[in-house]
C-alpha cells in the first residue's frame, strides 16, 4: 500500500465533503441536534402508576393504607364526572368508580357494578390490570381475605426504581443517524467521482484499486468514528466499558463503508445516492427502535446488520454489559461485514473500469 | 530539457484486440511508435480510438495482443509504465471542487512527485493567477487546458491525448496545439487521437486512420497525400458575357503540360491555384466514410 497516496486520497475525500454544503451542514449540525435531544429528555423513567378511584367513603376507609402503597398512587375523586376528566386528560392511567352502596351489597352478597375508565388508547393490559385490582379490592370489602402468599423472583438485573431513560435507549438510534449520514456522504462522493470520470484520471496514476479501496475506507472511518464517539462521549455513552462501545462503533461504521459502496455502484450523484439512502437508512434505524420500545419486533429484525451494533451499544452503555454478554453480537456484525465488503467492492469495481 | 531515449520504440501494439459484447472494439491492431514521435489517431467517433488508448494506458487490458510501452508490457507492469505516461481523456474528469492547484498537488502526490511546480504548469497552458479558483467556475477550454496541465504533472516520456482540442475556443485550442509541439521538442512521444484532420496534419509526423476498430492507413502526412491524393491546379477563367468559370487540371500526368499550355492561350486566367488532397480527402478515399460521424 502506498501510504503518501492513501493519506492524499483521504484528504481530498475530506476536503470534498466539507465542500459538499449540505453534508458539511448535516454533519455538525446533527451531532449539535442529537446532544440537545438526549440532554433535553428526562433522564429518569416516572415508575409510579397513577390510578384515579370513586369509592363511598366505607370503602374508602378500608383503602387508606394501600394509598401509600410504593410505586402505585391513588387520585381519589368525588365523581364519576370528575373520574372521567382525569383519565381524559391522562392525568392517571386510568379510573375505577364504586357504586355508593357497594360496600353494603358486597356484604349482602349482591353483585355490585364496578365502572373502569380507560382512555381510549390504553393498552389491553391495562384494563386486565385495572378488572384484578377490582376484584381484589372487592373481596378485601367483601372481609373475605386471598389466603395467598407472594415470592417475587427477578430474572436479570432487578430494574425496579432504575429503569433505563428512554434518551438512554435512544443512543443506538442517535448512533445509527451518525453512522448514515455519513454514509450518505461518502456514498455520493464515490458515485459523483465515479460518475464524472474522475477516479479513471486516479487509476491512471500509480495507483491500484486496493489503495483506493482503503482510501476509501479510512475516509470513512475518520468521517464516522471520532463523531459517533464524540457523541457517546457527550452522551456519557462512554461510562462504562468505553472500550467495548468503540468496537461496536468501529464495526457499525465498517458496515456503513460497505454500504455507502454498493450505494456508490448504482448511484450517480447525490439525489440518486439519497433515493437508495433513504429506505436503506429507515431500514438500518429498524433494530434501534427495538431498543426504545422493547417488543416491537420479533425475530427477524436480526436480519438486519445494524441490529448487532444497536444491541451492543445499548447492552453494554446502558446495562454495564462485559465481552462474555456481547462478543457473539461483534462476531456476527464483523463477519457481515466481511460479506457486505466483498460485495460492495465486487459492485463498485465493475463500474470503475 | 530533452530526455535521453532508449532503444526500441516508445510505444508498441502487437495484435491488440478489444470487445464489448459481439462487437469487436479494436480488431487485431499493430503498430510501433518511435520515441520523440507525435502519432496520430485518426477516425470518426466510436472507430475504436478511446478504447485503444486505454488499452495502451493499462485503463483496460486487451483481450487479446500486447502493448509494450516503453520496453514494459503494460499488463504486466500497469503501475511501472503508468508512472511514466500522461494521460489527457476525451471527457473533463477533474475535481471540480477543488481549486486547479490543489488538482494539479494531489495528482502531483499520487505520482509521488515532490519537486513539481504546479504554478509552473498553469503558467504553460494560460492559468495562471487561476489556480486559487474552483474549477467548476472554469470555462470548457480552461478546464481542457488544465487537464492537459495534469498529464504533464509527472513529467511523463510518452503523452496520451484523447481528443484534446475538441470543442475547443481557438484560443484553447491553439494553446494545447503550441503545448503538444513544445512537448515533441522536449522528446516526449505523443500519442494524440483527434478527428480534426488539418490539426493532424499540422502536429503529427505520422497518422493512422483507424476504422471499424482496424488501422486502414499508416504513414506520414505527406506520404499519405503523395500515394492517395491528386495534385491539381484550379483556376478561375472569363467565360462568355463576362461570367466566372472554374477549370481543374490534373498535374503529375503526360498531358499536364499541353493542358496547362492550351488554358492560357485560350482563356483569359482569373486566378489559378494548385490544391493538394486534404487527410480528410484521403480518408473517405481509403475508408469510403467521413470522419465526423
Amino acid at each position: 500500500m502506498n501510504r503518501t497516496a492513501i493519506t492524499a486520497l483521504i484528504a481530498k475525500d475530506l476536503r470534498l465533503f466539507f465542500r459538499n454544503r449540505f453534508f458539511a451542514f448535516v454533519t455538525v449540525l446533527g451531532l449539535v441536534f442529537y446532544v440537545i435531544v438526549y440532554w433535553a429528555m428526562p433522564a429518569s423513567v416516572d415508575e409510579t402508576l397513577r390510578l384515579g378511584m370513586r369509592v363511598p367513603p366505607p370503602l374508602r376507609a378500608l383503602l387508606a393504607e394501600d394509598e401509600e402503597v410504593e410505586g402505585v398512587q391513588l387520585q381519589f375523586v368525588a365523581s364519576d364526572e370528575e373520574l372521567q376528566q382525569y383519565v381524559v386528560n391522562g392525568d392517571v392511567l386510568g379510573g375505577i368508580a364504586f357504586p355508593d352502596d357497594a360496600l353494603e351489597r358486597l356484604r349482602a352478597g349482591e353483585t355490585p357494578t364496578v365502572t373502569i375508565y380507560l382512555a381510549s388508547d390504553a393498552e389491553p393490559e391495562v384494563r386486565e390490570m385495572l378488572v384484578v385490582l377490582v376484584e381484589a379490592l372487592a373481596l378485601t370489602a367483601s372481609g373475605v381475605p386471598l389466603d395467598v402468599r407472594v415470592h417475587e423472583e427477578i430474572l436479570g438485573p432487578d430494574l425496579a426504581g432504575s429503569q433505563v431513560p428512554s434518551r438512554d435507549r435512544m443512543l443506538p438510534l442517535l448512533a445509527v443517524m451518525v453512522l448514515m449520514v455519513e454514509t450518505l456522504g461518502l456514498a455520493s462522493l464515490i458515485a459523483e467521482e465515479v460518475h464524472s470520470g474522475a477516479v479513471r484520471a486516479l487509476l491512471v496514476t500509480r495507483l491500484r484499486v486496493s489503495t483506493l479501496f482503503a482510501a476509501k475506507t479510512l475516509t470513512g472511518i475518520v468521517l464516522i468514528l471520532p463523531q459517533a464517539a464524540l457523541l457517546m462521549l457527550l452522551t456519557g455513552g462512554l461510562s462504562r466499558r468505553p472500550l467495548l462501545v468503540l468496537i461496536a462503533l468501529f464495526l457499525g461504521a465498517l458496515t456503513a463503508i460497505a454500504t455507502s459502496f454498493l450505494m456508490a455502484s448504482v448511484g450517480r450523484d447525490m439525489l440518486s445516492v439519497m433515493g437508495i439512502g433513504i429506505p436503506t437508512f429507515i431500514l438500518l434505524a429498524l433494530p434501534t427502535f427495538g431498543v426504545l420500545f422493547p417488543g416491537a419486533f420479533t425475530g427477524w429484525v436480526r436480519l438486519i446488520p445494524s441490529y448487532y451494533m444497536a444491541e451492543t451499544v445499548h447492552r453494554v452503555a446502558n446495562f454495564g454489559a462485559g465481552w462474555g454478554e456481547v462478543w457473539a453480537n461483534l462476531a456476527i456484525l464483523a463477519g457481515i461485514n466481511a460479506l457486505l465488503f466483498i460485495l460492495g467492492i465486487a459492485a463498485l469495481r465493475r463500474r470503475l473500469v | 530539457m530533452t530526455l535521453t531515449h532508449t532503444p526500441g520504440p516508445a510505444i508498441a501494439a502487437e495484435h491488440l484486440t478489444y470487445r464489448y459484447g459481439e462487437l469487436t472494439a479494436v480488431d487485431d491492431i499493430s503498430f510501433t511508435v518511435a520515441e520523440g514521435e507525435v502519432l496520430g489517431f485518426l477516425g470518426p467517433n466510436g472507430a475504436g480510438k478511446t478504447t485503444t488508448v486505454k488499452m495502451l494506458t493499462g485503463q483496460t487490458p486487451p483481450h487479446s495482443g500486447r502493448a509494450t510501452l516503453l520496453g514494459a508490457d503494460v499488463a504486466r507492469d500497469p503501475a511501472g509504465v503508468q508512472a511514466r505516461i500522461g494521460v489527457c481523456f476525451e471527457i473533463t474528469n477533474l475535481y471540480e471542487q477543488m481549486t486547479a492547484l490543489e488538482n494539479l498537488r494531489l495528482f502531483a502526490r499520487l505520482f509521488g512527485m515532490r519537486d513539481v511546480d504546479p504554478e509552473a504548469l498553469l503558467r504553460r497552458v494560460g492559468l495562471d493567477g487561476r489556480g486559487s479558483d474552483r474549477v467548476a467556475g472554469y470555462s470548457k477550454g480552461m478546464k481542457q487546458r488544465l487537464m492537459v496541465a495534469r498529464a504533464l504533472v509527472n513529467r511523463p516520456r510518452i503523452l496520451f491525448l484523447d481528443e484534446p482540442t475538441e470543442g475547443l475556443d481557438p484560443v484553447s485550442a491553439e494553446a494545447i496545439r503550441t503545448l503538444v509541439q513544445e512537448e515533441r521538442e522536449r522528446g516526449v512521444t505523443v500519442f494524440l487521437t483527434t478527428h480534426d484532420m488539418l490539426e493532424a496534419d499540422r502536429l503529427c509526423d505520422r497518422v493512422a486512420f483507424i476504422n471499424r476498430g482496424r488501422i486502414a492507413a499508416l504513414d506520414t502526412p505527406h506520404n499519405l497525400k503523395q500515394r492517395y491524393g491528386q495534385r491539381l491546379v484550379r483556376a478561375q477563367v472569363e467565360g462568355p458575357e463576362g461570367r466566372l468559370e472554374s477549370r481543374e487540371i490534373t498535374l503529375d500526368t503526360a498531358a499536364t503540360a499541353a493542358e496547362l499550355q492550351a488554358l492560357f492561350s485560350s482563356e483569359r486566367v482569373v486566378t489559378i491555384h494548385s490544391e493538394e488532397a486534404s487527410l480528410e480527402d484521403i480518408f473517405i478515399h481509403i475508408t469510403g466514410r467521413g470522419l465526423v460521424v
